[in-house]
């Protein structure tokens, strides 16, 4: 690899001393040390104790921000960690030779497999693993120091996932970063108004009214409906794509798919009665043309959220 | 601007991918699933992460030599149930094909008693297997073998209830007990029946070919034993068989696992006739109730019928994994449909259309 770092497990744990739930002779810890190997990679329960604790509160212990851990909870969250992976990450990313030997046996040919399943392609593929792998090994220089992204993973998903998924975020952002950087010119033709089409300027008042039962409609949908809604209409994903994403049979996403669009007509058909329309007027309006409605369902789809990522995705 | 470019926050590759693997708990899946709902970016990760996990694990799986026996698992229960079904054959012809059968006297002609006395002592030990043996012998180019009563087809029909319906064309069947030996469709009178010469030659010639020198006990096979075996399969003509229609190269046994999972149905079959279903190809299990009938064929698929196998539908797939058995519950609320697949995961249905996993 050409480049040793020289940095020590005992240098990573920048976490304070004290911890709110471990202490060293812990049995909880001596028991999640022994269980994550670390004493492979020299890593003492004290710097393991402040590994678990970083994550612990990066984390808030897998309940939702502002709520408060109670001991039994916190000890549900460490044991649910991969905690050899966890530990392997945090060698690694602090130059542990022998963590490094074996992250490279165990990891580093499904890391070229998975980038060029991801890339498309073979030399694109090896290119984006390489890229990623300089950089794991710790190229990046911030401040005199050494930094890795292994650092940043925190033992929820497995490792190979952790690296599967930066491949992904890699190329798409790297995909998006060029298509932005495209002409003018050539950007798709047609997204904007021209003069031979001119968007209606103002829409009549039946469709004012069927806009707005449609908004209103789609902005009362579950969460996850609206996410089947915008991989399936906006992204088109097809059902076998979007079901391990929501881990149910594929049958079972078009079952849903089906029950929401019958759900979201049935809704919008009681708005609109509500609004005062007789029913054969509201059969007609129903029948408009889509593209006459000025209705960005993209932006409809995203309400906005809580404030839950505090992290910039790329490194 | 493009609405995606409001959030440059998103979650990190941790959370994404444990979401991926369904890791997290509830509260952090509702809020990753609540950013993906509004970021294409994250969305876009997880599908390729997902590709790219599914790239790996098929990867994995014909790299790993541990894993050929699962990968092979979904073809190994066809010379299985094929093994299952001879056995079961055998169990069922054995003791009829050994027991005495008075009524062979009378129809017996008097040839036939005046046997070669080595195919008599022989034929005490000649169970079940002479009899498709001697059903033809087309490929040694001999004269078959013919009954007095009954043409040469419906001897087959009896004695190889895994190859019935095969009879009109030739039927290449890999069995091992049945081996080369096709089947010919021919008419003979009774008038032209002389078994002795027949038998003789036939047997010289399986000898001279080594076609029955697989097994002791059948090799000399008494002409009682053959008639009585024709005899007895003939008087059991109602067994049910879905053998293929046509000449396809199956092995024959595995059309009988459907015979055993129709008869396992309370509601017993619904004929003898092979179900002929939409796909085309042959039906390893099928059940049956008053009115409908489900059939799984060679694909895993499954079809439902409504009129007593004569039109089939196919049911939309609701389970995971190779269906490969169909079978008729009885529950407290009446009969219902199980559907089992190759991994033994078992699914229910009352109308045979909509399934639940059991």
């Amino acid at each position: 690899m050409g480049i040793t770092p020289s940095q020590h497990v005992e240098d990573i744990a920048s976490a304070p001393e004290s911890s709110q739930l471990l202490v060293p002779s812990s049995p909880l810890l001596k028991e999640l040390w022994r269980e994550a190997g670390a004493a492979a990679y020299g890593l003492d329960q004290q710097n393991f104790n402040r590994i678990l604790y970083r994550v612990g509160t990066a984390r808030n212990y897998g309940l939702e921000p502002g709520a408060t851990a109670s001991r039994k909870q916190q000890a549900a969250f460490f044991r649910g960690l991969r905690l050899a992976d966890l530990v392997l990450a945090k060698a690694c990313a602090s130059g542990h030779e022998g963590a490094w030997e074996h992250f490279i046996a165990a990891y580093r040919q499904p890391l070229f497999r998975a980038a060029i399943a991801i890339a498309g392609s073979e030399t694109l593929g090896r290119e984006l693993a390489d890229q990623l792998y300089a950089e794991l090994y710790g190229l990046t220089a911030r401040d005199g120091v050494r930094r890795s992204p292994l650092d940043s993973y925190k033992g929820k998903g497995s490792l190979r996932g952790w690296l599967r998924t930066t491949l992904a975020q890699r190329h798409v952002d790297h995909h998006r970063r060029t298509r932005r950087e495209l002409p003018l010119d050539n950007l798709a033709e047609g997204h904007e108004p021209s003069a031979a089409n001119p968007r209606p300027q103002k829409l009549p008042a039946e469709l004012l009214l069927l806009a707005k039962a449609v908004v209103e409609t789609l902005e009362r949908i579950e969460t996850v409906e609206r996410f089947l809604l915008a991989a399936y209409y906006i992204d088109g994903r097809t059902l076998l794509e979007i079901a391990p994403m929501l881990h149910v049979h594929e049958a079972t996403v078009s079952r849903k798919l089906r029950r929401l669009v019958a759900g979201i007509r049935k809704q919008i058909v009681k708005s609109l009665l509500g609004y005062g329309l007789n029913k054969r007027a509201v059969q007609e309006m129903l029948g408009a043309d889509p593209r006459d409605l000025d209705l960005n369902l993209k932006k409809i789809l995203q309400i906005s959220l809580p404030d839950a990522f505090q992290e910039k995705a790329a490194l | 601007m493009n609405s995606n470019l409001q959030l440059d926050l998103h979650p990190d590759a941790d959370s994404l991918s444990a979401f991926a693997e369904e890791a997290l708990g509830a509260a952090e899946r509702e809020q990753i699933l609540a950013h993906m709902t509004q970021c294409s970016r994250c969305r876009e990760v997880i599908y390729l992460a997902q590709k790219a996990a599914e790239a790996e694990a098929l990867e994995t799986l014909s790299a790993a030599p541990s894993g050929r026996w699962y990968r092979s698992w979904r073809f190994v229960w066809v010379p299985a149930a094929a093994l299952a079904a001879a056995l079961a054959l055998a169990v069922t012809f054995y003791p009829r094909l050994t027991a005495p059968a008075p009524e062979m006297a009378k129809i017996a002609p008097q040839s036939e008693q005046a046997a070669p006395a080595s195919l008599e002592q022989a034929s005490a030990g000649a169970a079940l297997k002479p009899a498709p043996v001697v059903a033809t012998n087309s490929a040694a180019g001999g004269t078959p073998f013919t009954a007095p009563r009954r043409p040469p087809q419906e001897f087959a029909l009896q004695t190889a209830p895994s190859l019935a319906h095969a009879t009109k064309e030739n039927y290449a069947a890999p069995s091992p007990s049945v081996g080369t030996v096709q089947m010919r469709t021919r008419q003979q009178s009774p008038a032209q029946f002389n078994p002795e010469p027949a038998v003789d030659a036939w047997l010289q010639r399986q000898r001279a070919t080594g076609a029955i020198a697989a097994s002791a006990n059948t090799t000399q096979a008494s002409p009682e034993s053959m008639k009585t075996a024709m005899d007895r399969a003939s008087a059991n003509r109602s067994v049910p068989s879905f053998a293929p229609v046509s000449n396809r190269s199956m092995p024959a046994a595995s059309f009988g696992i459907g015979t055993q999972e129709a008869k396992a149905g309370s509601a017993g079959s619904h004929g003898t006739n092979p179900p002929k279903l939409p796909s085309g190809l042959a039906a390893i299990s099928t059940a049956t109730t008053q009115q409908r009938a489900l059939a799984i064929d060679l694909a895993g698929a499954l079809f439902l019928s409504e009129d007593a196998g004569k039109h089939w539908q196919p049911v939309a797939r609701q389970w995971t994994g190779l269906a490969i058995k169909v079978r008729v519950q009885s529950g407290l609320s009446g009969a219902v449909f199980q559907l089992t697949n190759i991994n033994g995961s078992t699914w229910v249905s009352a109308d045979g259309k909509t399934w639940t996993v059991q």
